[in-house]
């Protein structure tokens, strides 16, 4: 079995405006892509949230690429996520940086030495892969939710991540840009090893990508499995999510 | 007499409470500024031009652009404060303490705490509503999840910058102030240049020129904290922004006037 790139040991942590808890014990293997699929506070985003270490479990452990965060003091933190890819419901990019900006920001941060045009021209090819090259010069408030969400799967993408969260990637995508984006995940995945944890609300052909489905209601996973295998395992009720 | 009892008792436990919160409250401003410190002090190669980027902006719109407004201000003040000691003095017969009034109320006092409400209204409000917005939008947590440094990044270069341009303001706030003084006091009252620099360079000590600039670091540093710690402090409303702003401001406003006190007492009394 593969290394494990992300672990939800026995995790037990309340869901905010709910009455229920995310009770959740889960393994992803490095390099797999994970789709966790259900109806809205069925606890989605909180993984999310938890494997970024944005949040800290009432019981229980998380540990992402061999790190748990509960032992993982603010400062040493940056190791780590390096590593990770994040892209939340609310993608934050910075309003007073352009796209271009916003994009290149973590490549000037951290490879402080790489040389300005190489820095611009990972930036640019990360761009086009998205389809947002075009809108390069504009400002977050200048784009659409799908441009925004691109722009922001961009930014988590350029520092070549091994773990990629994503929140709800589709939202506010149209059918073509959901299958760019599928293209440029599953293209990414051909040519580097890359874990991607998808949370998604709705069904989309974007969880064509993923190997394996967990479905999740009122914080507990009621399925989970390979996603051609457990596809007809899903719950009428929530089959809608899943095909 | 039982009901007596309680209220004494609750009210301790407010003063208690109270004192706990401003105690933790400052204690947090302290960390903010040991860490800035820190952050300025021992630097990484990591977004060194990002940050020096973030720190030149800050020095532009908090010091660069804040001159004609601090011009005017200090222009008026010295004018005013010139027309009023030499309209009223020489009838006490102490006209040559011109000088001295200029350096007590513009060099010593005035200068400082007016520049410091000048940034505060100006620079602070705008670095407590800039970081809140970033907190309810989350660019905040998406600098943390891209491996970047809040303290680094958005804490140091504003608090650096802050520091710097209320230094540069006041020392600045003061020449003008004086200027403004002798304009008038050539005009109306006709004091000779070199009798009105004489009784200015006479009254000035070394002390009041280090004070003015340790009031002005220290009113810097304590502005910076207060509307970064603010700003940081908005959790998900758009509400929330404009309140913890006013709180910033007033907060600053009651922080430099206590700095003040507290610096200025031990060393004139």
């Amino acid at each position: 079995m593969n290394e494990a790139a992300l672990v939800l040991e026995q995790v037990r942590t309340p869901m905010a405006g709910g009455p229920h808890a995310l009770d959740v014990d889960l393994r992803i293997a490095a390099g797999e892509f994970v789709a966790l699929v259900g109806p809205s506070r069925s606890g989605k985003s909180l993984m999310i949230e938890l494997a970024a270490g944005l949040v800290r479990p009432e019981a229980g452990r998380v540990v992402l690429l061999g790190h748990e965060w509960d032992d993982t003091q603010e400062t040493e933190q940056t190791p780590i996520r390096l590593r990770v890819g994040t892209v939340l419901q609310q993608p934050g990019l910075l309003s007073n940086m352009t796209l271009f900006q916003n994009v290149l920001l973590p490549l000037r941060y951290h490879h402080g030495a790489m040389p300005e045009r190489s820095r611009e021209q990972a930036v640019m090819a990360q761009l086009e892969r998205l389809g947002v090259a075009p809108m390069r010069d504009r400002f977050p408030d200048e784009l659409n939710h799908g441009e925004v969400r691109r722009a922001a799967i961009a930014r988590a993408l350029i520092l070549d991540p091994e773990v990629l969260l994503l929140d709800d990637p589709v939202a506010g995508l149209d059918a073509e840009m959901v299958l760019a984006l599928k293209a440029c995940i599953e293209a990414r995945r051909a040519h580097h090893p890359l874990t991607v944890v998808a949370a998604l609300r709705n069904f989309s052909p974007f969880i064509e990508a993923a190997d394996r489905l967990v479905v999740l209601q009122d914080g507990r996973v009621v399925v989970d499995g390979a996603r051609h295998a457990v596809a007809g395992a899903v719950p009428e009720m929530l089959r809608k999510y899943v095909e | 007499m039982p009901h007596e009892k309680d209220g004494v008792q609750r009210m301790i436990e407010w003063v208690g409470r109270k004192t706990i919160a401003g105690y933790t409250y400052l204690a947090a401003l302290a960390t903010l500024v040991t860490q800035a410190v820190l952050d300025l002090l021992l630097p990484t190669r990591q977004g060194r031009g990002e940050t020096r980027r973030v720190l030149v902006r800050q020095i532009l719109f908090t010091g660069v652009d804040a001159l004609p407004v601090t011009t005017v201000i200090a222009l008026l003040l010295g004018i005013i404060i010139v027309t009023q000691a030499g309209t009223q003095l020489p009838r006490l017969g102490a006209g040559g303490l011109v000088g001295s009034i200029i350096v007590v109320t513009v060099i010593r006092e005035l200068g400082p705490l007016i520049t410091a409400f000048i940034v505060v209204g100006r620079s602070g409000t705008a670095i407590a509503t800039e970081l809140g917005n970033m907190s309810v939008t989350r660019e905040v947590v998406a600098l943390r999840l891209m491996g970047i440094s809040i303290s680094r990044f958005v804490i140091m270069p504003r608090m650096v910058g802050m520091v710097l341009s209320m230094l540069c303001l006041t020392l600045y706030f003061d020449v003008v102030a004086v200027l403004g003084g002798y304009l008038i006091a050539a005009a109306q009252l006709t004091i000779p240049f070199y009798a009105f620099v004489e009784s200015i360079t006479k009254a000035l000590s070394t002390t009041d020129v280090l004070m003015t600039a340790i009031k002005g670091l220290s009113f810097g540093s304590a502005v910076a904290a207060i509307c970064c710690y603010h700003g940081l402090a908005v959790q998900s409303s758009f509400t929330e922004v404009p309140q913890q702003t006013t709180r910033a401001m007033i907060n600053s406003f009651v922080l430099c006037l206590l700095i003040d006190v507290v610096v200025t007492v031990p060393l004139y009394l």
